[in-house]
């Protein structure tokens, strides 16, 4: 556990604040979404050091972009989680990054990753074990597919060789599922 | 209402929110969103969720990285104010300064020079104002000499025509023993009968202002009243002409009381003259 004190704002505050290029709002940013983005990035890139340069670049566009962020079309975390994956998926499909031909096998990383990681602090760490007793494998892999590996819904048909009807019907109850999860 | 069912129920939304979709739906999605809020609060829902996922699913990253990142962010932060505010000075002294600078001191110019014309026409105008003033007094002031003038040449010619014109006949009234030194002159025209007297040449005695000097023409040795006279201020140039009458043996003054009498008073008598 980081032994400072970490700032949180509302979302509300923190849009205002990053508007305004106020300081707070850099660190509040980083202290609320940082393990987030950071557990998104992680299962995509598999080198820890990669996935660190990725975070800081993901927090430097958002930064520089940020005006192109709009709270009508959608929350914060969406638009950010994108920009972190968009760049994250860049990496891996950059020539740098295939060259270093020791990765693992990409479809095989989530997994791995939560094989790895005994990284994750949160005390709701137990929800996961939950959550994944709460969603069916055939939900769980499609999302973790789409959400943290940025397949498109057709590559994730293809990947896992079911009809796209399926894949879409299996997003939306895996979703509905989590859903009803975070409701309880 | 179904139809708004249905599009939630396509699964079209979570695609949305994962960003698995093309702009054409991506935007098709926005403008649901904007006119049903069902559809709004759907999104945020599986918003809502993908973020409790994704939280759950979160890694601490090491927490040196937290320095780095605040670090770069906030080197760009500075320099973004550093930079923007250098930029604006380079752009004052070597771009833009210039060419308003010329403008600005044109019309900066350009005021001053007509102000001074403007205070100069305005002395100018002064100036002009008060001369037109002075040539003005001059003017009436001649004007009022001329008539003076004029009129004075008026009573001179009266006064020579007194002597000059020959149907005039003068009369030199001479002082009583009580006055011996008063004097006058008086010319009588026997054909217009005006009766003239020359104030110039008069010399009698100063009275008070409750008397006045009355005129008396003689005929066939009675006094006729001529008319009153005041003893006339020392440069009092000119005649008087006194009334008129047909024919006179003499004339005579009597000092009578403010007004003239009926009758002369005989002792107040100061000349008398006859022809």
């Amino acid at each position: 556990m980081s032994p400072k004190r970490k700032i949180s704002l509302s979302e509300e505050e923190l849009i205002l604040a990053l508007r305004n290029r106020e300081k707070i709002a850099i660190e509040a940013l980083y202290d609320m979404y940082s393990a987030s983005l950071f557990g998104v990035i992680s299962r995509i890139i598999t080198d820890e050091a990669i996935a660190e340069d990725t975070l800081q670049e993901t927090f430097v566009k958002i930064w520089h972009s940020f005006s192109g962020y709009s709270s009508e079309k959608g929350r914060l975390f969406t638009w950010m989680v994108n920009i972190a994956r968009n760049l994250a998926i860049d990496k891996v499909r950059s020539k740098d990054f295939k060259n270093q031909s020791k990765n693992h096998e990409l479809e095989n990383n989530v997994t791995f990753i939560d094989e790895q990681k005994n990284t994750v602090y949160k005390p709701e760490l137990l929800g996961i074990r939950d959550l994944v007793s709460t969603l069916k494998p055939e939900q769980r892999s499609i999302l973790d597919l789409v959400y943290f590996k940025g397949y498109t819904h057709v590559e994730a048909a293809e990947e896992l060789g079911v009809p796209l009807g399926t894949i879409k019907t299996r997003l939306r109850m895996g979703i509905l599922q989590l859903r009803k999860h975070f409701n309880e | 209402m179904e139809n708004v069912k249905a599009y939630i129920e396509s699964g079209i939304l979570e695609l949305y929110v994962l960003g698995d979709i093309s702009a054409e739906e991506k935007l098709q999605v926005e403008d649901m969103a904007t006119q049903y809020p069902e559809i709004r609060a759907e999104i945020t829902e599986i918003e809502r969720s993908m973020e409790f996922y994704a939280e759950e699913h979160a890694i601490e990253p090491p927490a040196d990285l937290r320095q780095r990142v605040l670090g770069s962010l906030l080197v760009n932060l500075g320099d973004d104010r550093i930079f923007t505010k250098a930029v604006t000075h380079q752009d004052d002294d070597h771009v833009r300064s210039l060419p308003p600078a010329r403008v600005n001191s044109f019309y900066k110019y350009a005021f001053a020079a007509c102000l001074t014309l403007l205070l100069i026409s305005v002395y100018g105008l002064i100036n002009l104002y008060s001369k037109l003033q002075d040539s003005n007094t001059q003017l009436t002031a001649l004007q009022t000499d001329k008539i003076r003038i004029a009129n004075q040449v008026n009573l001179m010619d009266r006064q020579l025509n007194m002597y000059r014109d020959t149907t005039y006949k003068v009369l030199r009234l001479k002082g009583m023993p009580k006055t011996p030194t008063a004097a006058m002159i008086l010319a009588w025209n026997s054909v217009s009968k005006k009766v003239m007297v020359d104030v110039q040449s008069m010399n009698l005695p100063k009275h008070d202002n409750k008397h006045q000097y009355q005129l008396w023409a003689l005929v066939g040795g009675k006094p006729v009243d001529m008319g009153v006279f005041d003893k006339p201020a020392a440069d009092t140039a000119g005649v008087k002409e006194m009334k008129a009458i047909a024919s006179a043996q003499g004339f005579a003054v009597t000092l009578e009381p403010m007004g003239g009498s009926i009758n002369p008073t005989m002792d107040q008598m100061v000349v008398i003259g006859q022809f």
